[in-house]
């Protein structure tokens, strides 16, 4: 499982299998490689760091995609399976959207920073950056936002314990290993 | 350079004498930032010249304490978002996890959902437009007409789930309890009231030429820039662009019920946004009216649900029209009795991220009207 995630494979397989919008994108953007999944009232796109920023690109600027609103990111820890980065898009003008599902090799958390083609994009890689470790490069100013600016803890990391006064009464070293 | 330079220009011109920029900090605890907020502002003259927003100072780990609570338990934290709409925050953390669970909702219990919510968008809509009113110099006047209309829905809110700001009333499956006996007559009581009190909102500001004026033409901002920037809500209506997530990606009952999606004039300026968040006020009442009208019996929460829910690997983003844009709840299950992950995208914190972009080449006074045009929440800027 974890294998598979972490190096998605072009599928060479018609257009039509790919389930709803992940068929349009596959016609309109046949160079990028994905895996196509269906979650619960979407679809999801699986991709690796490399292809992030192509993707982006291609989903906002063809004609017929549209993806003009960055709507959210979550970061997500999969333990064993790396960081996951959840981007979800929408399209004011063809009113669809998708998520793309990012997955980081463990220790290598560097994605693009997506900044250059959203400016709502600034906001959410920080806190993704300050909350689970994803690195944004090319992010014009990654730096801590809703934690204090000198404490360097990734609380939405799995291993972060839930109650752990001692981090920030600077009892503990701020910078303990929550290396993932 | 123009017949009538600025203030900058003017100096730039005739290099009469330096100017030094000087940094102005506003917040963290300041009654012009509707919570504790803090904005470092650095000001050339009156001038904005830069403005850089700082946030966190409400921030209480809501979505690791989710991760680390029962389906049901994490429910109490959501309606302490946004604060302001608290029903409509539980409504948009319920879909969720009824999505993840594939869990049925009884009809009446949508409709009784989307009463409150839209009660909820009045009363937020309300604090907006008072406490903008405030912001602009009708000192205490609109605040209390505004609040007076609150406090009648609040009242409302405790007879019906027993708490005012935080009723934890709706249950992932329905709802905790079915509507009090007397409650249409009490709603439609309050629904007159609620537009006699908008009445008198909109006589006392929109009717005001100074507050007019003020407001009219300040930090205008196009569709196209809205987008990228990421507003939603009243923001982007403000623009002319008429999106809203109830009727463009429907959810609950609202593909049953008429009601218009207001939209400013085209610039989106302040007064744009101030109109669009009066307009949508009655349109709420409309959509409460038909919910009592519509509201069909039956049970108010499924009775098939286990004590404990459980839950398989699943995934979902749910959208909603919160009361300040675009509420969304991005939820993974992988299996047991907590979620995996829940993260909010809430819209007052997207909406604050534009915050320098409007407030640079304003005068700082100005600067206080355009914070208080965005509607931010801090609960739910911060989490």
């Amino acid at each position: 499982m974890s294998q598979e995630s972490q190096t998605p494979v072009t599928e060479e397989r018609p257009a039509e299998q790919y389930p709803g919008i992940a068929a349009l994108i596959h016609k309109k953007l046949p160079a990028i490689a994905f895996t196509a999944t269906e979650t619960k009232d979407n679809v999801d796109l699986r991709i690796g760091p490399e292809s992030l920023l192509e993707l982006a690109r291609g989903l906002k600027d063809t004609p017929g995609l549209d993806f003009d609103y960055f709507n959210n990111l979550t970061a997500v820890d999969m333990v064993d399976e790396g960081l996951h980065a959840k981007y979800f898009f929408a399209s004011y003008r063809q009113n669809h959207s998708v998520q793309v599902t990012v997955v980081t090799v463990p220790g290598q958390p560097n994605l693009p920073s997506l900044t250059g083609l959203y400016a709502a994009a600034n906001w959410h890689e920080r806190e993704a950056y300050e909350m689970v470790g994803l690195v944004f490069d090319g992010h014009p100013d990654l730096k801590n936002l809703l934690l204090d600016e000198d404490l360097h803890i990734h609380p939405l990391l799995k291993a972060h314990p839930l109650v752990k006064a001692e981090i920030l009464q600077g009892i503990e070293d701020a910078t303990p290993g929550f290396k993932f | 350079m123009t017949i009538w330079p600025t203030e900058r220009e003017y100096l730039a011109e005739t290099d009469a004498f330096d100017t030094v920029d000087m940094t102005i900090n506003v917040g963290p605890a300041h009654p012009a930032t509707h919570g504790v907020f803090r904005m470092i502002l650095t000001v050339d003259g009156e001038m904005v010249v830069d403005c850089e927003p700082v946030i966190g100072y409400l921030h209480r780990g809501l979505e690791k304490l989710t991760e680390n609570a029962d389906y049901r338990q994490a429910m109490g934290w959501w309606d302490r978002t946004d604060y302001l709409a608290g029903m409509s925050c539980e409504m948009a953390y319920c879909m969720a996890v009824e999505k993840l669970g594939g869990i049925e909702v009884p009809e009446r219990a949508e409709y009784i959902r989307v009463m409150m919510a839209e009660l909820s968008r009045i009363a937020s809509h309300l604090i907006a437009v008072g406490s903008f009113g405030q912001d602009v110099g009708s000192f205490g006047t609109s605040f209390t007409y505004a609040w007076r209309e609150r406090e009648r829905i609040y009242d409302f809110f405790e007879e019906v789930a027993g708490d005012r700001m935080f009723p934890t009333y709706l249950r992932p499956g329905g709802l905790q309890m079915d509507l009090p006996e007397n409650y249409e007559p009490r709603l439609r009581w309050l629904i007159n009231s609620i537009r006699q009190g908008i009445d008198d909102l909109d006589g006392l500001l929109t009717g005001n030429e100074i507050f007019v004026e003020r407001c009219r033409g300040l930090s205008p901002v196009t569709t196209e820039r809205a987008i990228n920037l990421g507003l939603t809500g009243p923001m982007i209506r403000a623009t002319g662009y008429r999106w809203d997530i109830r009727r463009a990606v429907p959810y609950s009952v609202y593909d049953q019920l008429d009601f218009e999606i207001p939209i400013g004039n085209g610039t989106g300026d302040v007064l744009d946004r101030y109109l669009v968040r009066m307009a949508e006020m009655y349109q709420s009442t409309l959509i409460v009216e038909q919910c009592i009208e519509k509201l069909p019996g039956g049970l108010v929460l499924n009775p098939d649900l286990p004590k404990t829910l459980r839950i398989d690997d699943a995934e979902c983003y749910i959208r909603t029209e919160g009361t300040k844009g675009e509420y969304s709840v991005y939820g993974m299950a992988r299996g047991g009795n907590k979620p995996y992950r829940m993260k909010l995208r809430s819209p007052s914190f997207c909406n604050l991220s534009a915050l320098k972009e409007l407030v640079v080449g304003h005068y700082v006074a100005d600067a206080v009207i355009i914070l208080g045009s965005l509607d931010i929440v801090l609960g739910e800027v911060d989490k």
